[in-house]
């Protein structure tokens, strides 16, 4: 009875200790939550991005509020490593002096205040993707005449430590390490054995060295379970054409002009790609503008026209091209789309829309918006490019917006360079008219290209909740500037003009009037929520689980083998905006199967679902680098990056010890045990005075046992 | 085993056996034998079998070493060049370190 009541006590004991250990871990480090770590990625020949060590990097908290700050941290610190923790506006200042030195440094803890944003902030390099680049380009990072004059470039480099990104809405945080930073470490000169606050980040990389040895590693192991090391970067691009294709006999095969745009965009930091003026409103554009053709076309007067466009948005341009690298790579052998395969000779025209919006805050107070067209021609023009040059002209000059032709060879980045070196032959005689439209000309006026504060102020972008009723129908632009809910200086109207002087002068017989309603709605689904009323009407009716309310999705193009949100998205609202909508129900639409069509049962505007049959359709942007056998990843021809993979990533905060204690515990741990040789000794040198009548009974005895057991019981 | 309670015979038999496992790439069974059997070889006062146990003792201990040079030379070699030797060192390595060369 008496053991019972032991073995409970015991049990309580043990429980209670067991949940104040886990209060008392809680009480050590407090999680830094919302931060995004930069991470590995690599390429043919080199790792880039950031790794901690394996459990983590440890470091003093370092407030950096002045470039001194961090060269004393370099220099003259003592108790290092440390975590430097800076905003967005010293970011770029310091970044070099802590690379260069990274001795005393355990990581960077990056944060945003939207208060004290840089004027400029890209990790890209000076000519992004400078070695993808097609015949003619002149752009070289070593020159100063180059298109992203704000890039670092570091993106593209091996950093020896780990860096978190903590964003503007996660500020908190940052005061809770102010806080601990201000109680404990503000004596910068006498930090040595005194309790300091710190930071343990944590983002280790499995990845190393570059993309074969990763990929190599993934495959190999046989012994033990394999781990893979390394994935491929890609996903879906999207394609969409205003008639059906696969309904075309060979004898009246239509021409075709192929409208292109970007839908990825990227960061240094996992999840952050908010991308508004890198691909949003170039993507928005093409969207915008092949949903008002196709409202002015009825699909019935197919027939009526010899012609047909081809809208394609490509994934993973800002790794090298994926998507259009690997769809011009499918056409050059006859193998896209996958249905009624297009060859050279169909294209009449290439337009890229590229990087648009960046220049929309410098014309803010008015409603021009000057755009350029990217020529990539000596002096004489093919006929097609003149003409649409002429008319779209006209049509954007009437909307009090100029184009401006700029014929040079020299390119800006756009898929266009993926066409232009695998179709080398046929783009350097002009048989393949290309032209690229953007906002910029000798350099980007996108001042952050590519990085984690490309977000949606930086288009000037102001929601206006402009009403779409349940049955989807937007306002007209001229109503809403008539009765004052815009004015002509909004960039949604500048967009909405954009789309519809591109879709007059793709099809001169139908005035497009796009709806700059529809405009507002994209652009806060794309750069604020996604949770928005668009994209949920354009959600699978099967889908129940609603987005992330008041989160944009993320642009990063992300690896092959799970397929992202992005492309995703903007197919669906391809299809809801441009495809037939059908008024039958799921199973009908199920087994629907019009040939050149495909059929979406999507939730629709009032959520009671609507069968939309639509000529969109996905295709894989994967590097044919992946696909090919035998692939020499150091040849420069096709995209290789691949993305390293990673356990988890987490940041926390808290007080180390001054070390007194460990001291302590050590000296009085050697002391114990130099003693306890010593009297071992001793016992033995005189056990036989000590244990003179023991020293007679025999070890295993009848005697023995029982206090040998009692005390194994106990 | 208490090598005390064993007759000069058996201590041979299994000095020699030991040896003879030894030679099936078991450098560490010779290691063992060495220093299992030193006593009985070097320091016991002389008896019968003592020459023989000597002889294998020796022999074991020599091809002990023969395989530690042989090995640390690898080893080091290995340690050295796995990253210059890159797909034939990964594929010489049963795990791969991660995160790194």
């Amino acid at each position: 009875m008496k053991y019972r009541s032991n073995i409970f006590t015991i049990t309580f004991i043990t429980v209670i200790h067991a949940l104040h250990c886990e209060r008392l871990h809680n009480q050590i480090y407090s999680s830094i939550d919302g931060s995004a770590a930069c991470f590995r990625r690599l390429n043919g020949t080199h790792q880039m991005g950031c790794s901690s060590s394996d459990n983590g990097s440890v470091g003093v908290v370092h407030m950096i509020k002045e470039i001194s700050d961090a060269q004393w941290l370099i220099s003259n610190s003592s108790a290092g490593p440390y975590v430097a923790v800076v905003s967005t506006s010293l970011f770029n200042n310091i970044i070099d002096l802590l690379i260069a030195e990274p001795n005393h440094v355990a990581g960077v803890l990056l944060y945003d205040n939207s208060t004290t944003r840089p004027t400029a902030f890209s990790h890209e390099s000076k000519c992004p993707n400078e070695y993808s680049a097609g015949p003619g380009s002149t752009c070289s990072s070593q020159d100063s005449n180059v298109w992203n004059s704000k890039g670092t470039g570091l993106l593209r480099r091996d950093i020896p430590f780990p860096i978190f990104f903590v964003p503007d809405s996660k500020v908190d945080e940052i005061d809770k390490i102010e806080k601990c930073y201000n109680r404990y470490n503000l004596d910068k000169n006498n930090q040595i054995g005194k309790p300091l606050c710190s930071l343990q980040l944590s983002s280790f990389m499995y990845a190393a060295v570059n993309t074969a040895v990763c990929l190599r590693r993934s495959a190999s192991s046989a012994f033990l379970t394999p781990t893979k090391v390394c994935d491929p970067l890609g996903d879906y691009n999207v394609y969409y054409s205003l008639f059906p294709r696969s309904q075309e006999n060979n004898g009246e095969k239509k021409t075709v002009t192929l409208v292109t745009a970007r839908i990825d965009s990227a960061s240094m930091f996992d999840g952050v790609a908010p991308g508004a003026a890198s691909s949003v409103v170039g993507m928005v554009t093409l969207i915008v503008t092949a949903s008002t053709l196709a409202q002015m076309i009825p699909l019935a007067d197919a027939k009526l026209y010899d012609h047909n466009i081809l809208w394609t948005l490509f994934n993973g341009e800002s790794f090298d091209y994926i998507g259009s690298q690997r769809t011009a790579y499918d056409i050059s052998r006859g193998q896209w789309p996958p249905l009624s395969p297009l060859s050279l000779s169909d294209i009449k025209l290439h337009l890229e829309i590229g990087q648009l919006g960046g220049s929309l805050p410098l014309y803010k107070e008015n409603s021009s918006w000057p755009l350029y067209a990217f020529a990539p021609y000596g002096s004489v023009l093919p006929t097609e490019i003149t003409e649409f040059l002429a008319e779209m002209s006209q049509a954007v000059s009437s909307k009090n917006m100029s184009l401006e032709p700029v014929i040079t060879t020299n390119l800006p980045p756009s898929s266009l360079h993926s066409f232009r070196r695998i179709f080398k032959n046929i783009t350097d005689n002009a048989s393949l008219p290309e032209l690229l439209l953007v906002d910029h000309r000798e350099t980007f006026t996108n001042m952050y290209y590519e990085s984690a504060l490309d977000l949606y102020e930086n288009i000037d972008f102001v929601y206006r909740n402009i009403s779409i009723g349940t049955d989807g129908k937007f306002i007209p632009t001229t109503e809403l500037l008539a009765n004052g809910n815009m004015t002509e200086s909004d960039p949604q109207v500048k967009i909405s003009r954009i789309a519809s002087a591109l879709a007059q002068t793709l099809y001169q017989q139908v005035t497009g009037k796009p709806y700059v309603g529809s405009i507002d709605e994209m652009l806060y689904c794309l750069l604020r929520s996604q949770g928005c009323r668009l994209l949920s009407a354009a959600d699978y009716m099967s889908n129940t689980d609603d987005a992330t309310v008041g989160k944009p999705a993320p642009l990063y193009v992300g690896v092959a083998t799970w397929s992202s949100t992005p492309a995703v998205y903007a197919g669906h609202l391809l299809a809801l905006l441009t495809g037939t909508h059908l008024d039958i129900n799921r199973t009908a639409c199920d087994a629907l199967n019009v040939p050149g069509f495909s059929n979406y049962y999507l939730r629709g505007w009032n959520h009671s679902g609507v069968c939309v049959q639509t000529t969109m359709n996905f295709s894989q942007a994967v590097s044919p680098a992946f696909i090919k056998t035998d692939y020499d990843f150091t040849s420069n021809e096709f995209s290789t990056w691949t993305e390293s993979v990673w356990q988890g990533m987490w940041v926390r905060v808290f007080v180390t010890a001054g070390g007194g204690g460990a001291r302590l515990a050590c000296i009085t741990g050697a002391v114990a045990t130099v003693l306890a040789a010593l009297i071992t000794y001793w016992l033995q040198a005189n056990a036989n005075i000590i244990f003179p009548a023991l020293s007679t009974v025999p070890l295993v005895g009848d005697a023995a046992p029982a206090p040998i057991l009692r005390s194994v019981n106990c | 085993m208490d090598l005390n309670k064993l007759p000069n015979d058996k201590k041979l038999e299994l000095c020699r056996s030991y040896f003879i496992g030894g030679c099936f790439f078991l450098p560490f069974v010779w290691a063992v034998n060495v220093v299992w059997f030193f006593k009985e070889a070097f320091v016991k006062p002389a008896f019968d079998e003592q020459k023989q146990i000597k002889k294998y003792v020796l022999l074991s201990g020599l091809g002990a070493i023969v395989w530690i040079i042989i090995l640390a030379a690898w080893v080091t070699a290995f340690q050295l060049n796995r990253v210059a030797w890159g797909a034939v060192g990964d594929s010489l390595s049963f795990i791969v370190p991660l995160g790194r060369a």
